[in-house]
Formats: C-alpha cells, sequence, structure tokens
C-alpha cells in the first residue's frame, strides 16, 4: 500500500515540475519572492560558511608565499619607476587626446560609470555551468542586466536578484554572447563563451565582416550597439583571426583580460544600458 | 525526529560547501556532487518515499541558486532519491559495492541530463570533448568522496539509532 503511494506522490511531483519547468522557461519573475525570502535564510549561511573556508586557506596560503611577495616586491619597484616614467607619458597623451576630442566636438564617450564592490561568496560547483552567487542585492541598487566587471575587465552579467544577493553569468558561461568590438578600428565582432575553449583561456570571437579591421593583439571593447552591455568596457585580446571558410566573415579566439579562476571580489556597475539609452535619447 | 534533523541539517552544509567552498578553491581540479550523494544514500538507506523527499529539498535548493527554469534539479533529484530507494531491499550495513555503483550510475544520469537538455539542444555536439573534460573528473571525484561520506553516514546513523533505543 505503502509503495503505491509513493508512486502516485512521485509521478504528481514529477508531473509538477515538468510544468513548472515548461511555465518558468517563458515567465521567470513570479518565482522571485520565494528566492528572496528564501535568500534572507541562506544567504548568511553561506557567507558565513564561505569566510570560514576561505579564513582558513588564506591563512595557509598566506603563509607560503610570504617569501614569493618578498621577491615580487622587489620586482614591483622596478615596475613602478617604469610606470611613474609612462604615466606621465600618457598623460600628455591624454591632454592631447582632450584638445583633439574638443577639436572635433566629440562627447567624451566612455563615461566613468558608478560601481559597487561585491564579495563572491558561491559559485556553481560542477563544471558545466559559470554562474557565481555575489553578497549584495537589490537593497544595494543592484539591478537585473547590471555588468560586473574585475581586474579592468568585462566579467558577466547580472541574471537574477534578490534582496541581499545577485546572481551573476559569466562571459565565459557557454550560453553567453556578448556584442564587442574592436577598440581601434570600431568593427563589431561577437564574443561568446565556450565550455570547450574554456579550460584554455579563450573566448569565441565571430560574425566579424570580411572587411573588418579586427588584427590578433587588438583590443576588443562592449559595443556601443549592444543592448544590455554598456559601451567600451574592456573584454580582452584578439587572437587567431581567420578568414571563415564562407570568405564571408572572419573568426578567431579572444583572451580575456579578467581572471575568471580565482574570482572573490568583483565590481558592479550600478548604470544599465537602458539608462544610458534613455539619456542618450533626452 | 533527531535523525531527521540532523540529516536536513547536512542536506544544508552539503549545499554551502559545495557552492561556497569548493568552487573557489583554485587547486581542486573537479569537485565531488555532495546532494547527489546525500540523495541516493537517504533513498538507499531509508526507502523510495524518504529518498524522493530529500531529493525534493535538495532540488529546490539548487534550482533557487540558478536562475534558469524552476524544477530542472527538482525533477532530476527526487527521481534520483525514488529509484535508487528501490535497492533499498540489498540494503546492508557493510556492503559498500551496491552503493559505489548506485553512485556511479547517478552521476552519469546527472551529468547525461544536464549535456542533453542544457547543451545538446543548443547543438553542442561535441560529446566526446564533455565527457573527458568534466563527467569523467567529477565521476572520479564523486565515487571517493561517496567512499568517504556514506562510511559516516552510516556510522552516526547507526549511534543516533542506538541512542534511540537506548531511550527506550
Amino acid at each position: 500500500m505503502e509503495s503505491k503511494r509513493s508512486k502516485y506522490i512521485m509521478i504528481g511531483l514529477s508531473v509538477f515540475c515538468v510544468i513548472l519547468i515548461a511555465v518558468t522557461s517563458f515567465k521567470d519573475g513570479f518565482l522571485d519572492p520565494l528566492r528572496t525570502g528564501i535568500g534572507y535564510f541562506l544567504i548568511p549561511v553561506q557567507s558565513g560558511v564561505n569566510r570560514a573556508g576561505f579564513t582558513i586557506y588564506n591563512n595557509i596560503e598566506n603563509y607560503g608565499s610570504f617569501k614569493e611577495a618578498l621577491a615580487e616586491n622587489e620586482e614591483l619597484r622596478v615596475r613602478v619607476n617604469e610606470l611613474v616614467e609612462e604615466n606621465s607619458r600618457l598623460q600628455s597623451n591624454q591632454l592631447e587626446l582632450q584638445r583633439l576630442r574638443a577639436l572635433y566636438e566629440l562627447d567624451q564617450e566612455y563615461l566613468q560609470y558608478e560601481k559597487i564592490g561585491a564579495r563572491v561568496i558561491a559559485k556553481d560547483s560542477g563544471d558545466w555551468f559559470q554562474v557565481f552567487r555575489i553578497d549584495k542585492g537589490s537593497a544595494d541598487g543592484i539591478r537585473v542586466d547590471a555588468n560586473v566587471m574585475a581586474d579592468g575587465g568585462l566579467i558577466g552579467i547580472v541574471t537574477d536578484v534578490g534582496a541581499n544577493y545577485a546572481t551573476v553569468r559569466s562571459i565565459i558561461d557557454d550560453v553567453s554572447r556578448v556584442s564587442g568590438m574592436a577598440q581601434q578600428s570600431g568593427d563589431h565582432c561577437i564574443v561568446s563563451g565556450d565550455l570547450t575553449l574554456f579550460s584554455e583561456g579563450r573566448l569565441r570571437i565571430s560574425n566579424i565582416s570580411r572587411d573588418g579591421d579586427i588584427k590578433d593583439g587588438d583590443r576588443i571593447v562592449t559595443s556601443n550597439i549592444s543592448s544590455k552591455y554598456l559601451p567600451g568596457i574592456l573584454i580582452g585580446y584578439a587572437t587567431d583571426i581567420t578568414t571563415d571558410t564562407t570568405r564571408l566573415t572572419k573568426s578567431g579566439y579572444l583572451i580575456p583580460v579578467a581572471d575568471f579562476n580565482n574570482l572573490q571580489e568583483v565590481l558592479v556597475i550600478m548604470e544599465l544600458k537602458e539608462d544610458y539609452l534613455q539619456e542618450t535619447d533626452e | 525526529m533527531k535523525r531527521l534533523i540532523l540529516n536536513l541539517l547536512l542536506v544544508l552544509l552539503a549545499f554551502t560547501v559545495q557552492n561556497g567552498v569548493f568552487p573557489l578553491l583554485p587547486f581542486l581540479a573537479a569537485t565531488p556532487n555532495l546532494l547527489l550523494i546525500l540523495t541516493f544514500s537517504f533513498g538507499f538507506i531509508y526507502g523510495r518515499e524518504a529518498g524522493m523527499w530529500y531529493g525534493l529539498l535538495a532540488g529546490i535548493l539548487l534550482d533557487l541558486f540558478y536562475s534558469g527554469p524552476f524544477g530542472f534539479y527538482t525533477l532530476l533529484f527526487i527521481n534520483i532519491g525514488f529509484f535508487n530507494g528501490i535497492f533499498t531491499r540489498y540494503y546492508y550495513e557493510d556492503y559498500i559495492t551496491l552503493p559505489l555503483i548506485l553512485s556511479f550510475v547517478n552521476e552519469l544520469v546527472y551529468n547525461l541530463y544536464i549535456y542533453v537538455f542544457r547543451f545538446l539542444i543548443r547543438n553542442r555536439l561535441d560529446i566526446l570533448y564533455y565527457t573527458r573534460e568534466i563527467i569523467i573528473p567529477e565521476t572520479i571525484c564523486t565515487i571517493v568522496t561517496t567512499l568517504l561520506i556514506y562510511r559516516f553516514f552510516l556510522f552516526t546513523n547507526r549511534r543516533l539509532e542506538e541512542m534511540e533505543n537506548r531511550r527506550n
């Protein structure tokens, strides 16, 4: 008798899940209160466990890396000197650029976006998906589709927000597609994540027009025609660009500037592309 | 009652460790799927219905974590809990071979489920690559962890049972 009952419950639950999958595939929003509610309880636990794990790990590592740090300090001193020199050179370039911009009456294209820092507290455990969770949410002003950066490069986009957490999909995730452009020539391309390239630390670049001028080593930034990504955020550098067999487009690979293996803190840009578009309309 | 609370805590702990600690340690090439191990152990030890309910809990936790279609993991986990529960009649405390085989099969089912419904339907056909780079490392890692966790699990269970018997 008991076995029959459990069989029926089982079938009932399975059918319910299938319906839920079908419904949420089209409309995701109505479960948000549930997610947020459970988030209130679960996020403190997650960040607690995360912090404890990290403290132990960092202590062990700190001890080991102290000697390395001393050697690195020496190197960095030399590097600082080089950079000071380079900086002064760049400053004079910047002045020249400002003059030229004024001359062409161009608006300053790459705005300084307002950002907020957040800690990565959880990540997908398997290797199938590149999704992680941060400890700031709608209470801190983060919204869905906010762009996320680290190490000066694009990391991903917020796909889901609760009161005290947000879920971020990395640009290296298999379903991620970012509209990019070469900073120098302004030619557009699509930067897509691919699980088979992930272990080599690469992404795929495609849809460069045949006459497009993107060469190996070019800086690829988010494009101004993207609907979700703000323009001018550095993604990485192009490499191995070849003409496709169709002869109509070119494609290649991209090496991202951000280090995806060791993400601990990220910056979330508060402004959305939507706001940006509205501003320019006005 | 005590056992139920302990088991619920174990599921929560497994979830947080699996998502909050393992993936952030860069030296781990693959991570064991703790929730999968727990779900099938519950099914195997307590029977179909219990396995199903614990699977429901584990699945909902995972679904809440992702922003994809809700129910994707829940569907898989209640089925894993239920079908491993069928083997409960072969359950002996010191018999480790069957749990290991079950762990292997479950891990394969879990990964193929993700591959077929999240990758194959988007025309990603390179299954050999995914098998080599993702499925095999994770499976090995999970089986080794099963050895440890399943033992620990049996041990605590036996202890709690003894305590309950003594009280009666």
